[in-house]
């Protein structure tokens, strides 16, 4: 099986915002420059109306392995597209420390 | 209802709050903390849950409240009853759950595994012949004053509180009366540790004046109509201790829309965004959404008069699709970066506080609530500053 459903094959070479937890996606958009999260925001962007058309096929508890992990990388997009679109930059305010804020999952 | 675009509007309507200045003691006094701690944490009625935490009989939670180095835990018995024990065996008193939460029908001590049933009553002693004759019907878990309002779990450390809880609520019985609550699930947590006194957090959450400013980049016309520079709170209603401002939302909240495919889900609202503060330390947030409304809680916790622990819960519709959970991760997103805004300040506020450069606030019109706030701390505490 390939890492993601077919007709998304070029979002393979954003493996890494596969992400299963709100911290790891919260960090990873930390950890990222700016150009690595515009060129992902930007790649799924397009893609945002298909990835959810295709996922909404399946009922929320029953993806498959394939699907789901396009579902990740959605709510990783949904992650940076606070950075792109409000701030600009990775983080909200300067300085501002990743792990003070911790979601409980 | 509309909003009113006028000056001082609050104040005229409300002339028992005051006008003056307030003093900034409370936020950074020692010895008004540990006032703080018997007059208010000691006596008035906490928030510490809702019942959708203990859906099913042999559920349990534990809240531990800091500040009154208590540790309570919450159980929902075999009979379906809610009650809340202190968590201490009645041996030699060690925590009897070391879990945050789960399920099960007996609690065991650790120690000398002492067995305890869900409704508290001690059900086995290990090696009971060897003790000197135990009454165990009075060595069950002592219980702490629990009562419930429209599925809110508040408990009360006082062992005879002078009022009910819904004597304690007073009219705000009255606003919410006949709200369902109940289709809401507590969908995302978050526990902040904050350099900050608790309510220097609460402060700041519990007005809208900032927000064009502090949230330029996030919300900034949220509560402000086009062509008005400053908010105007729709209405501030006061209930005993407790407050609510209520703000129309011209520019939007980043809730989505969700429920697309159900009946409407609604809860009591006088604008689009109303927001309650119970005191002393929790706060509801009600919030109109297209198709169903949403609502947040927020505990603020005392670590220290410098110090607090601001739990943070949001409740929407569950997404009935993987769209609309997307839609909410979004809306989640942008609301964590807001709060994240605010963490920042909270923190650089309490910094200027504790510097001691000034003795008092300064409050204006739409922060009456504030004011109101700090005006019931210190009668609450026997106190004028």
């Amino acid at each position: 099986m390939s890492l993601l459903p077919p007709g998304f094959d070029e979002l393979e070479r954003f493996e890494g915002w596969i992400l299963a937890s709100e911290k790891e996606r919260h960090a990873r958009r930390y950890d990222s420059s700016m150009d690595e999260i515009r060129d992902f925001y930007n790649a799924i962007k397009p893609k945002r109306e298909a990835i959810v058309e295709y996922l909404n096929q399946f009922p929320m508890d029953e993806l498959p392995a394939d699907a789901n992990r396009l579902f990740m990388m959605g709510l990783s997009f949904m992650e940076v597209s606070i950075a792109v679109e409000f701030f600009g930059r990775q983080q909200p305010v300067e300085g501002y420390d990743v792990d003070q804020m911790v979601a409980i999952e | 209802m509309k909003t009113v675009m006028a000056d001082k509007r609050w104040c005229k309507k409300y002339p028992h709050v005051g006008t003056g200045p307030v003093s900034t003691e409370p936020n950074i006094s020692p010895d008004l903390y540990e006032l703080e701690k018997e007059k208010v944490f000691r006596k008035c009625w906490l928030n510490v849950g809702r019942v959708d935490q203990l859906p099913n009989p042999g559920d349990y939670f534990v809240a531990d409240i800091e500040v009154c180095s208590v540790s309570i835990l919450l159980t929902r018995g075999r009979d379906g009853t809610i009650r809340a024990f202190h968590n201490v065996c009645s041996h030699r008193s060690n925590r009897l759950v070391w879990d945050k939460s789960g399920c099960d029908s007996t609690s065991t001590c650790g120690f000398h595994c002492w067995v305890y049933d869900s409704d508290g009553k001690l059900r086995s002693i290990t090696d009971e012949s060897n003790f000197h004759d135990p009454d165990k019907k009075a060595l069950g878990l002592t219980p702490i004053h629990l009562e419930e309002w429209l599925g809110f779990l508040f408990i009360n450390l006082d062992p005879n509180p002078e009022q009910t809880l819904y004597e304690y609520l007073g009219g705000v019985v009255e606003e919410l009366k006949g709200a369902n609550f109940d289709p809401f699930k507590r969908v995302f947590s978050y526990e902040v540790n904050e350099k900050a006194n608790w309510k220097t957090a609460l402060s700041a959450q519990n007005e809208l004046y900032h927000v064009p400013f502090q949230h330029h980049a996030t919300i900034p016309d949220f509560a402000v109509k086009k062509d008005e520079r400053y908010v105007r709170l729709q209405d501030v209603r006061f209930h005993g201790k407790h407050s609510i401002y209520s703000s129309e939302a011209p520019g939007g909240l980043p809730v989505p829309t969700l429920g697309s495919q159900g009946e409407e889900v609604r809860l009591p609202l006088i604008g689009d965004f109303d927001f309650y503060t119970i005191f002393p330390n929790f706060a509801l947030l009600i919030i109109r959404g297209e198709q169903a409304d949403s609502f947040i809680v927020y505990n603020f916790w005392p670590a220290g008069v410098g110090a607090s622990k601001w739990d943070i819960g949001f409740y929407f519709v569950p997404p009935k699709n993987v769209g609309e959970r997307l839609a909410l991760e979004y809306a989640k997103c942008l609301t964590r970066d807001v709060l994240q805004e605010d963490v920042v300040a909270h923190e650089q506020v309490q910094a200027g506080l504790a510097s001691r450069a000034k003795p008092h606030f300064q409050f204006q019109d739409e922060e009456i609530q504030i004011r109101h706030f700090h005006k019931v701390w210190e009668e609450t505490c026997g106190v004028s500053l």
